[in-house]
Protein backbone atom coordinates (compact mmCIF):
# COMPACT_ATOMS: atom_id res chain seq x y z
CA UNK A 1 0.00 0.00 0.00
CA UNK A 2 1.35 3.41 -0.94
CA UNK A 3 1.45 5.49 2.25
CA UNK A 4 3.27 8.51 0.86
CA UNK A 5 3.30 10.17 -2.53
CA UNK A 6 3.82 13.70 -3.82
CA UNK A 7 0.73 15.81 -3.03
CA UNK A 8 -1.68 16.33 -5.95
CA UNK A 9 -1.54 20.09 -5.45
CA UNK A 10 2.13 20.09 -6.44
CA UNK A 11 2.56 20.55 -10.19
CA UNK A 12 3.54 17.37 -12.02
CA UNK A 13 7.29 16.94 -12.50
CA UNK A 14 8.07 19.86 -10.18
CA UNK A 15 11.67 20.20 -9.20
CA UNK A 16 12.10 22.69 -6.38
CA UNK A 17 14.62 25.43 -7.07
CA UNK A 18 15.35 26.38 -3.47
CA UNK A 19 18.90 25.88 -2.22
CA UNK A 20 19.95 22.48 -0.95
CA UNK A 21 18.35 21.67 2.44
CA UNK A 22 16.15 24.80 2.53
CA UNK A 23 12.99 24.47 4.65
CA UNK A 24 10.91 26.42 2.11
CA UNK A 25 10.55 23.05 0.30
CA UNK A 26 9.13 21.33 3.38
CA UNK A 27 6.76 24.24 4.06
CA UNK A 28 5.36 24.17 0.52
CA UNK A 29 4.99 20.40 0.61
CA UNK A 30 2.91 20.41 3.82
CA UNK A 31 0.78 23.30 2.56
CA UNK A 32 0.07 21.26 -0.60
CA UNK A 33 -0.87 18.25 1.55
CA UNK A 34 -3.32 20.36 3.55
CA UNK A 35 -4.87 21.80 0.36
CA UNK A 36 -5.39 18.21 -0.82
CA UNK A 37 -6.81 17.04 2.50
CA UNK A 38 -9.27 19.94 2.77
CA UNK A 39 -10.10 19.64 -0.93
CA UNK A 40 -9.34 23.33 -1.50
CA UNK A 41 -7.41 23.12 -4.75
CA UNK A 42 -10.10 24.41 -7.09
CA UNK A 43 -11.22 27.23 -4.82
CA UNK A 44 -7.96 28.73 -3.57
CA UNK A 45 -6.03 31.86 -4.48
CA UNK A 46 -2.53 31.96 -3.00
CA UNK A 47 -0.70 35.27 -2.77
CA UNK A 48 3.07 35.00 -3.02
CA UNK A 49 5.45 37.76 -2.12
CA UNK A 50 8.94 39.06 -2.91
CA UNK A 51 11.68 36.81 -1.61
CA UNK A 52 12.42 33.11 -2.00
CA UNK A 53 8.77 32.56 -1.08
CA UNK A 54 7.74 33.92 -4.49
CA UNK A 55 8.61 30.55 -6.03
CA UNK A 56 5.42 29.10 -4.53
CA UNK A 57 3.55 29.71 -7.80
CA UNK A 58 6.08 27.66 -9.75
CA UNK A 59 5.24 24.57 -7.71
CA UNK A 60 1.66 24.74 -6.48
CA UNK A 61 -1.01 23.69 -8.95
CA UNK A 62 -3.49 26.33 -7.78
CA UNK A 63 -4.32 29.92 -8.73
CA UNK A 64 -1.59 32.27 -7.49
CA UNK A 65 -1.03 35.99 -7.63
CA UNK A 66 2.27 37.72 -6.95
CA UNK A 67 2.08 40.77 -4.70
CA UNK A 68 4.60 43.63 -4.65
CA UNK A 69 7.09 43.39 -1.78
CA UNK A 70 5.24 43.50 1.55
CA UNK A 71 1.77 43.87 0.07
CA UNK A 72 0.57 40.26 0.17
CA UNK A 73 -2.01 40.77 2.93
CA UNK A 74 -3.37 43.84 1.12
CA UNK A 75 -3.66 41.91 -2.15
CA UNK A 76 -5.24 38.99 -0.30
CA UNK A 77 -7.77 41.39 1.21
CA UNK A 78 -8.71 42.64 -2.26
CA UNK A 79 -8.99 39.15 -3.72
CA UNK A 80 -11.12 37.93 -0.81
CA UNK A 81 -13.44 40.95 -0.80
CA UNK A 82 -13.83 41.28 -4.58
CA UNK A 83 -14.88 37.65 -4.88
CA UNK A 84 -17.23 37.99 -1.94
CA UNK A 85 -18.85 41.01 -3.61
CA UNK A 86 -19.65 38.71 -6.54
CA UNK A 87 -21.08 36.13 -4.13
CA UNK A 88 -18.05 33.82 -4.42
CA UNK A 89 -16.22 32.61 -1.35
CA UNK A 90 -12.54 31.98 -2.20
CA UNK A 91 -9.99 30.47 0.15
CA UNK A 92 -7.13 33.02 0.21
CA UNK A 93 -3.76 32.64 1.88
CA UNK A 94 -0.45 34.47 1.68
CA UNK A 95 3.04 32.95 1.72
CA UNK A 96 5.57 35.55 2.79
CA UNK A 97 9.09 35.89 4.13
CA UNK A 98 9.88 37.55 7.45
CA UNK A 99 11.25 40.62 5.68
CA UNK A 100 8.17 40.80 3.51
CA UNK A 101 5.60 40.26 6.27
CA UNK A 102 7.22 42.01 9.24
CA UNK A 103 9.42 44.74 7.77
CA UNK A 104 8.41 46.37 4.49
CA UNK A 105 4.90 44.90 4.81
CA UNK A 106 4.31 45.32 8.54
CA UNK A 107 1.64 47.97 8.02
CA UNK A 108 -0.37 45.84 5.58
CA UNK A 109 0.11 42.73 7.70
CA UNK A 110 -0.86 44.23 11.02
CA UNK A 111 -3.83 46.16 9.70
CA UNK A 112 -5.18 43.02 8.05
CA UNK A 113 -4.98 41.38 11.49
CA UNK A 114 -6.59 44.42 13.18
CA UNK A 115 -9.43 44.39 10.66
CA UNK A 116 -9.94 40.70 11.33
CA UNK A 117 -9.67 40.11 7.60
CA UNK A 118 -10.81 36.56 6.92
CA UNK A 119 -7.55 35.43 5.29
CA UNK A 120 -4.62 33.24 6.38
CA UNK A 121 -1.03 34.49 6.39
CA UNK A 122 1.97 32.17 6.49
CA UNK A 123 5.31 33.80 7.32
CA UNK A 124 8.60 32.00 6.72
CA UNK A 125 10.98 33.35 9.35
CA UNK A 126 14.54 32.56 8.31
CA UNK A 127 15.96 35.56 10.22
CA UNK A 128 17.26 37.35 7.12
CA UNK A 129 16.53 38.59 3.60
CA UNK A 130 17.36 35.29 1.94
CA UNK A 131 16.77 35.96 -1.74
CA UNK A 132 18.83 39.15 -1.90
CA UNK A 133 21.89 37.66 -0.23
CA UNK A 134 21.36 37.51 3.52
CA UNK A 135 20.85 41.09 4.71
CA UNK A 136 19.68 41.80 8.25
CA UNK A 137 15.92 41.43 8.60
CA UNK A 138 13.45 42.52 11.26
CA UNK A 139 13.82 39.06 12.81
CA UNK A 140 17.63 38.79 12.79
CA UNK A 141 18.62 37.92 16.35
CA UNK A 142 20.96 39.91 18.60
CA UNK A 143 24.53 39.36 17.54
CA UNK A 144 23.56 37.78 14.20
CA UNK A 145 26.13 38.32 11.47
CA UNK A 146 24.57 39.34 8.17
CA UNK A 147 25.88 41.22 5.14
CA UNK A 148 24.42 44.45 6.57
CA UNK A 149 25.37 43.72 10.20
CA UNK A 150 28.92 42.44 9.68
CA UNK A 151 29.72 43.02 13.37
CA UNK A 152 26.48 41.44 14.51
CA UNK A 153 23.08 42.95 15.26
CA UNK A 154 23.35 45.22 18.30
CA UNK A 155 20.68 47.03 20.25
CA UNK A 156 22.33 50.46 20.19
CA UNK A 157 22.45 50.67 16.41
CA UNK A 158 19.79 48.24 15.14
CA UNK A 159 17.33 47.78 17.99
CA UNK A 160 15.53 44.56 18.79
CA UNK A 161 14.04 41.81 16.59
CA UNK A 162 10.28 41.45 16.23
CA UNK A 163 8.41 38.49 17.70
CA UNK A 164 5.86 38.40 14.94
CA UNK A 165 3.47 35.68 16.12
CA UNK A 166 3.22 37.29 19.59
CA UNK A 167 2.60 40.75 18.08
CA UNK A 168 -0.05 39.50 15.65
CA UNK A 169 -1.76 37.67 18.53
CA UNK A 170 -2.26 41.06 20.24
CA UNK A 171 -4.44 42.34 17.39
CA UNK A 172 -8.10 42.10 18.25
CA UNK A 173 -9.11 40.83 14.82
CA UNK A 174 -6.68 37.92 15.04
CA UNK A 175 -8.37 34.62 15.79
CA UNK A 176 -5.36 32.35 15.56
CA UNK A 177 -1.62 33.01 15.82
CA UNK A 178 1.12 30.42 16.26
CA UNK A 179 4.79 29.71 15.69
CA UNK A 180 6.05 26.34 14.44
CA UNK A 181 9.34 24.86 13.18
CA UNK A 182 10.39 22.22 10.66
CA UNK A 183 13.65 20.87 12.07
CA UNK A 184 12.50 17.27 12.59
CA UNK A 185 9.64 14.88 11.79
CA UNK A 186 7.76 15.63 15.01
CA UNK A 187 7.83 19.37 14.38
CA UNK A 188 6.92 19.02 10.70
CA UNK A 189 3.82 17.02 11.65
CA UNK A 190 2.94 19.57 14.32
CA UNK A 191 3.44 22.43 11.87
CA UNK A 192 1.08 20.73 9.45
CA UNK A 193 -1.59 20.34 12.11
CA UNK A 194 -1.20 23.99 13.12
CA UNK A 195 -1.40 25.36 9.56
CA UNK A 196 -4.45 23.19 8.98
CA UNK A 197 -6.07 24.78 12.02
CA UNK A 198 -5.28 28.26 10.67
CA UNK A 199 -6.83 27.31 7.31
CA UNK A 200 -9.93 25.97 9.08
CA UNK A 201 -10.25 29.29 10.93
CA UNK A 202 -10.77 30.98 7.58
CA UNK A 203 -13.07 28.22 6.33
CA UNK A 204 -15.23 28.80 9.42
CA UNK A 205 -15.28 32.51 8.53
CA UNK A 206 -13.81 33.55 11.87
CA UNK A 207 -11.19 36.17 10.97
CA UNK A 208 -7.44 36.59 10.60
CA UNK A 209 -5.25 33.52 11.09
CA UNK A 210 -1.47 33.52 11.15
CA UNK A 211 1.36 30.98 11.33
CA UNK A 212 5.03 31.92 11.60
CA UNK A 213 7.35 29.11 10.52
CA UNK A 214 10.92 29.09 11.86
CA UNK A 215 12.78 28.07 8.76
CA UNK A 216 16.34 27.40 7.67
CA UNK A 217 18.42 29.39 5.20
CA UNK A 218 21.51 27.18 4.91
CA UNK A 219 23.04 29.29 2.12
CA UNK A 220 23.07 32.64 3.92
CA UNK A 221 23.62 31.14 7.35
CA UNK A 222 26.61 29.34 5.79
CA UNK A 223 25.65 26.14 7.55
CA UNK A 224 24.77 22.63 6.38
CA UNK A 225 21.11 21.58 6.38
CA UNK A 226 21.80 19.56 9.55
CA UNK A 227 23.56 22.39 11.41
CA UNK A 228 20.84 24.82 10.34
CA UNK A 229 18.25 22.58 11.97
CA UNK A 230 20.42 22.30 15.06
CA UNK A 231 20.61 26.11 15.21
CA UNK A 232 16.83 26.37 15.02
CA UNK A 233 16.28 23.67 17.66
CA UNK A 234 18.91 24.88 20.11
CA UNK A 235 19.16 28.63 19.54
CA UNK A 236 16.23 30.15 17.66
CA UNK A 237 13.45 28.39 19.56
CA UNK A 238 14.80 29.95 22.78
CA UNK A 239 14.30 33.42 21.32
CA UNK A 240 11.25 32.53 19.25
CA UNK A 241 9.33 29.97 21.33
CA UNK A 242 7.10 27.48 19.54
CA UNK A 243 3.57 27.98 20.76
CA UNK A 244 0.00 28.91 19.93
CA UNK A 245 -0.25 32.51 21.14
CA UNK A 246 -3.91 32.94 20.38
CA UNK A 247 -6.72 30.58 19.50
CA UNK A 248 -10.17 32.06 19.81
CA UNK A 249 -11.58 30.24 16.78
CA UNK A 250 -14.34 28.58 18.77
CA UNK A 251 -15.15 31.51 21.09
CA UNK B 1 8.13 -5.77 2.05
CA UNK B 2 8.07 -1.99 2.57
CA UNK B 3 10.16 0.21 0.29
CA UNK B 4 10.73 3.78 -0.92
CA UNK B 5 11.52 5.30 -4.32
CA UNK B 6 14.05 8.11 -4.74
CA UNK B 7 14.13 10.36 -7.82
CA UNK B 8 17.82 10.85 -8.58
CA UNK B 9 17.12 13.97 -10.65
CA UNK B 10 15.51 15.73 -7.70
CA UNK B 11 17.91 14.76 -4.93
CA UNK B 12 20.13 17.67 -3.88
CA UNK B 13 22.33 15.63 -1.54
CA UNK B 14 21.34 17.38 1.69
CA UNK B 15 21.37 14.00 3.48
CA UNK B 16 18.54 14.92 5.87
CA UNK B 17 16.86 11.60 4.98
CA UNK B 18 19.95 9.64 6.05
CA UNK B 19 19.58 11.04 9.58
CA UNK B 20 15.80 10.63 9.62
CA UNK B 21 15.62 6.89 8.85
CA UNK B 22 15.44 4.96 12.13
CA UNK B 23 17.03 1.89 10.47
CA UNK B 24 19.76 3.69 8.50
CA UNK B 25 18.47 2.29 5.19
CA UNK B 26 19.48 5.30 3.10
CA UNK B 27 23.09 5.83 2.12
CA UNK B 28 25.16 7.81 -0.37
CA UNK B 29 25.06 6.37 -3.89
CA UNK B 30 27.77 6.42 -6.57
CA UNK B 31 25.72 8.84 -8.65
CA UNK B 32 26.69 12.53 -8.85
CA UNK B 33 23.55 14.66 -8.64
CA UNK B 34 22.62 18.19 -9.69
CA UNK B 35 24.61 19.81 -6.87
CA UNK B 36 27.79 17.98 -7.88
CA UNK B 37 27.63 15.74 -4.82
CA UNK B 38 26.63 12.12 -4.39
CA UNK B 39 22.88 11.50 -4.29
CA UNK B 40 21.37 8.93 -1.95
CA UNK B 41 19.99 5.44 -2.50
CA UNK B 42 17.76 3.04 -0.59
CA UNK B 43 19.52 -0.11 0.49
CA UNK B 44 17.53 -2.65 2.49
CA UNK B 45 19.02 -6.11 2.11
CA UNK B 46 17.40 -7.37 5.32
CA UNK B 47 13.89 -6.01 4.66
CA UNK B 48 13.97 -3.70 7.64
CA UNK B 49 12.01 -0.81 6.13
CA UNK B 50 8.72 -0.26 7.97
CA UNK B 51 7.30 2.30 5.54
CA UNK B 52 7.17 4.98 8.23
CA UNK B 53 7.79 7.75 5.64
CA UNK B 54 10.02 9.76 7.99
CA UNK B 55 12.58 10.01 5.18
CA UNK B 56 9.99 11.46 2.80
CA UNK B 57 8.59 13.86 5.40
CA UNK B 58 11.98 15.51 5.97
CA UNK B 59 13.05 15.64 2.30
CA UNK B 60 12.90 19.33 1.27
CA UNK B 61 13.07 18.47 -2.44
CA UNK B 62 10.23 15.98 -2.86
CA UNK B 63 12.95 13.58 -4.07
CA UNK B 64 11.52 10.67 -2.10
CA UNK B 65 8.54 10.23 -4.34
CA UNK B 66 6.96 7.08 -2.93
CA UNK B 67 6.76 5.15 0.31
CA UNK B 68 5.09 1.76 0.17
CA UNK B 69 4.16 -0.15 3.29
CA UNK B 70 3.39 -3.83 3.41
C1 LIG C 1 9.95 47.39 -3.18
C2 LIG C 1 11.06 46.39 -3.21
N1 LIG C 1 12.16 46.62 -2.46
C3 LIG C 1 13.17 45.72 -2.46
C4 LIG C 1 13.08 44.57 -3.19
C5 LIG C 1 14.21 43.58 -3.17
N2 LIG C 1 13.92 42.38 -2.41
C6 LIG C 1 13.53 41.26 -3.02
S1 LIG C 1 13.32 39.98 -1.95
C7 LIG C 1 13.78 40.95 -0.64
C8 LIG C 1 13.88 40.41 0.76
C9 LIG C 1 13.10 39.19 1.02
O1 LIG C 1 13.30 38.74 2.33
P1 LIG C 1 12.23 37.87 3.05
O2 LIG C 1 10.89 38.48 2.92
O3 LIG C 1 12.69 37.60 4.44
O4 LIG C 1 12.17 36.51 2.18
P2 LIG C 1 13.25 35.31 2.03
O5 LIG C 1 13.92 35.49 0.73
O6 LIG C 1 14.19 35.39 3.19
O7 LIG C 1 12.43 34.04 2.08
C10 LIG C 1 14.10 42.25 -1.06
C11 LIG C 1 14.56 43.31 -0.14
C12 LIG C 1 11.89 44.35 -3.94
N3 LIG C 1 11.71 43.23 -4.66
N4 LIG C 1 10.91 45.27 -3.93
S1 LIG D 1 18.54 31.81 -0.06
FE1 LIG D 1 17.98 30.84 1.89
S2 LIG D 1 15.73 30.91 1.95
FE2 LIG D 1 16.35 31.31 -0.17
S3 LIG D 1 16.27 29.29 -1.18
FE3 LIG D 1 18.38 29.63 -0.47
S4 LIG D 1 18.47 28.69 1.56
FE4 LIG D 1 16.30 28.96 1.04
S1 LIG E 1 10.14 4.58 5.20
FE1 LIG E 1 11.02 4.70 7.28
S2 LIG E 1 12.20 2.81 7.50
FE2 LIG E 1 11.76 3.02 5.31
S3 LIG E 1 13.57 4.09 4.47
FE3 LIG E 1 12.08 5.68 5.02
S4 LIG E 1 12.60 6.29 7.10
FE4 LIG E 1 13.64 4.33 6.71
S1 LIG F 1 16.46 14.42 1.93
FE1 LIG F 1 15.85 14.38 -0.23
S2 LIG F 1 17.23 15.82 -1.27
FE2 LIG F 1 18.12 15.38 0.75
S3 LIG F 1 19.53 13.67 0.36
FE3 LIG F 1 17.59 12.75 0.95
S4 LIG F 1 16.52 12.37 -0.98
FE4 LIG F 1 18.18 13.79 -1.41
MG1 LIG G 1 13.56 35.87 5.16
Amino acid sequence: MQVYSIPNSIKKDSKFTFCKGCDHGVAIKIIAEIIDELNLRENTVAISSSGCSVLLYDFLDIDCLEAPHGRACAVATGVKRAHRAKGEEKFVFTYQGDGDFASIGLGESMHSALRGENITAICINNTNYGMTGGQMGPTSIMGQLTTTSPLGRNKEYHGFPIKTAEQIALCEGTKFSARVALYDVKNILKAKKTIKKAFECQLKNKGFSFVEILSSCPTNWKLSAQDSHKKIAEELTKIYPLDIFKDTIDD
Amino acid sequence: MSYIKIDQNKCKSCYLCIDACPYKLIKKSNNTGTTGELTVEFSDTENKCIGCAQCAIVCPDIAIVEVNRE
